[in-house]
């Protein structure tokens, strides 16, 4: 990843399940597959409509988080954003994915996922 | 055939509690969990870790997620409902038993409403085992709950009353007829919006629907505004008719009884034959539009005064519908009240949860002489000075207030003001 801005969408450790309940979001800048800024920003309330304009107002990229309504997903695409949804995971293996360009929708990382 | 073991008297032998019959392998891949694939419901089973151990099928289609996929994940990001991130981890959520309604947002994007009830399943020192979370779809539940709630109406006329069911209720049938209609009804009570809900439920909906009010206007100008008249200067093309504006629509006469004799007779001439006679003479013209007449008077009491035409009263006396005055609406002032605040709050971009008991009790006295227009206006009044979120008496019209404790009424001033001066 080059040269980009990355959102998260952060419940405490892990990737929020909830686009719309999230109320922190951790912003990322890449360069040449390293994380060169990252801010964590704590949200006032949970709100999909004000995380949205956030996510325009900060020029971000691409997104990453868990469920998100449809609603929300094609108003982000539609703003030609690369929307990563379904992820589940901590945040440092997530960003970790990301920086390395593997993440990709719907991947869980829990290391007892499809064991029984 | 997986239904065929373990035998019952292996369960005895075996003395195995419930617990350890879903978390027990052997069981675990056939026997009681495959039952939940049976239930009508959707059904998780948790470790103690909070991490999915099963789900059966029905759970599958609601989440979008494979029992595979979801297998030693959280569950949270499994079931993402809003539950599950805000309480069940605070233990709240622990209890046996216990039932919430939440949504969950599911792998294909889709919000549904659900129901989720948590049984945690201990051993007998009271340890933890597993949890069972049961997850019933409430979409169909919610659809029929808001259509219960939903006003009976038609277009914007709405209410719950039995007195506006015997109108909204033949309003279908009178909007599928050609026939003229006379409707009746105190000042507010929504005349010209029952005109227009009637014209648009037609078959002539996607023609004009042309509305005159003939209270307004000097006999001569109405004339030519109705039925035509000459051009205002030689070689200028008349002005068209509110009549032929209408044509295959719908004209809409507002306070007929204002309207002169000579031109009543002109209606009754188009009632009965489709002409209309423009101003000054010429021939007729003719036109074909359905008539909606209305008035704030009793027709019998403007026929006693010769108001009205009697021949013209007989024509448009077909279908005549009649609006109640908001008092004698019973339970539909309190729905009106918390449906105009929910439609300004909206306008105004305000949170506004409802009214405070007294303001309540207020507006639930006072006698609204100017019926639903009067009580839309208060309601956008005390909206618009609300800056708390729920309506107090203060954010209220003066003259309301004051009509309540039997003062003189003094137009124009709230409560707030009079309470500053």
């Amino acid at each position: 990843m080059q040269g980009k801005r990355a959102l998260v969408t952060v419940h405490r450790d892990e990737v929020a399940p909830r686009f719309d309940l999230c109320t922190e979001v951790l912003v990322l800048d890449f360069d040449e597959g390293r994380v060169t800024r990252r801010k964590d920003l704590v949200l006032a309330h949970p709100s999909a409509d004000e995380l949205c304009d956030l996510i325009l107002r900060m020029d971000v990229e691409t997104v990453v988080c868990g469920g998100i309504e449809e609603e929300y997903y094609h108003y982000l695409r539609w703003k030609r954003l690369e929307v990563l949804d379904s992820v589940a995971g901590e945040i440092e293996v997530v960003v970790g994915a990301l920086s390395q360009g593997h993440l990709r929708q719907g991947d869980i990382f829990y290391p007892e996922a499809g064991q029984k | 055939m997986p239904f065929a073991r373990p035998p019952a008297t292996r369960v005895k032998e075996r003395r195995l509690h419930p617990e350890q019959m879903l978390i027990d392998p052997v069981y675990e891949q056939a026997d009681v969990l495959s039952l939940l694939d049976g239930l009508p419901v959707g059904v998780v089973v948790l470790d103690a870790q909070e991490r999915v151990r099963f789900m059966n099928k029905q759970l599958e289609a609601l989440t979008g997620f494979s029992r595979e996929q979801a297998l030693g994940v959280p569950c949270r990001h499994v079931l993402r409902s809003g539950f599950c991130l805000h309480q069940c981890r605070s233990g709240q959520g622990h209890g046996a038993g216990q039932s919430v309604e939440t949504d969950i947002i599911n792998r294909h994007r889709r919000k549904i409403p659900v129901r989720l009830t948590q049984v945690t399943l201990r051993d007998r020192q009271g340890k933890a085992l597993a949890r069972l979370d049961v997850v019933e779809d409430l979409t169909r539940v919610k659809e029929l709950e808001n259509a219960l709630s939903r006003p009976i109406g038609y277009g914007q006329i709405i209410g719950r009353s039995q007195a506006m069911e015997n109108v909204l209720s033949i309003l279908p049938a009178v909007a599928q007829s050609n026939s003229p209609v006379l409707i009746t009804g105190e000042t507010g009570t929504g005349k010209d919006v029952l005109a227009e809900a009637i014209h648009k439920a037609s078959p002539r909906a996607r023609e004009s629907f042309v509305r005159v009010n003939c209270g307004h206007m000097p006999e001569a100008l109405l004339d030519a505004e109705l039925f035509g008249g000459r051009a205002a200067k030689p070689g200028e093309e008349p002005r068209p008719a509110k009549f032929q504006q209408a044509a295959n629509g719908t004209i809409y006469l507002a306070e007929i009884c204002d309207m002169p004799h000579e031109m009543q007779s002109k209606l009754v001439r188009f009632l009965d034959e489709g002409l209309v006679y423009p101003e000054g003479g010429g021939p007729g013209v003719k036109v074909n539009a359905r008539l909606i007449a209305a008035t704030h008077r009793s027709p019998e009491d403007l026929l006693r005064e010769k108001a009205l035409r009697e021949d013209l009263f007989y024509r448009l006396n077909i279908v005549r519908l009649h609006l109640p005055p908001l008092r004698e609406r019973g339970e539909d002032i309190g729905f009106l009240l918390h449906h105009f605040q929910e439609v300004y709050a909206a306008r105004f971009k305000k949170n506004i949860r409802g009214f405070s008991t007294k303001a309540l009790r207020l507006l639930l006295s006072y006698g609204y002489p100017g019926n639903v227009r009067e009580l839309r206006n208060i309601l956008e009044y005390a909206v618009m000075v609300c800056q708390k979120d729920l309506i107090l008496p203060a954010h209220l019209p003066l003259l309301l207030v004051q009509s309540a404790q039997g003062e003189p009424v003094a137009v124009g001033k709230s409560v707030a003001k009079k309470k500053k001066a």
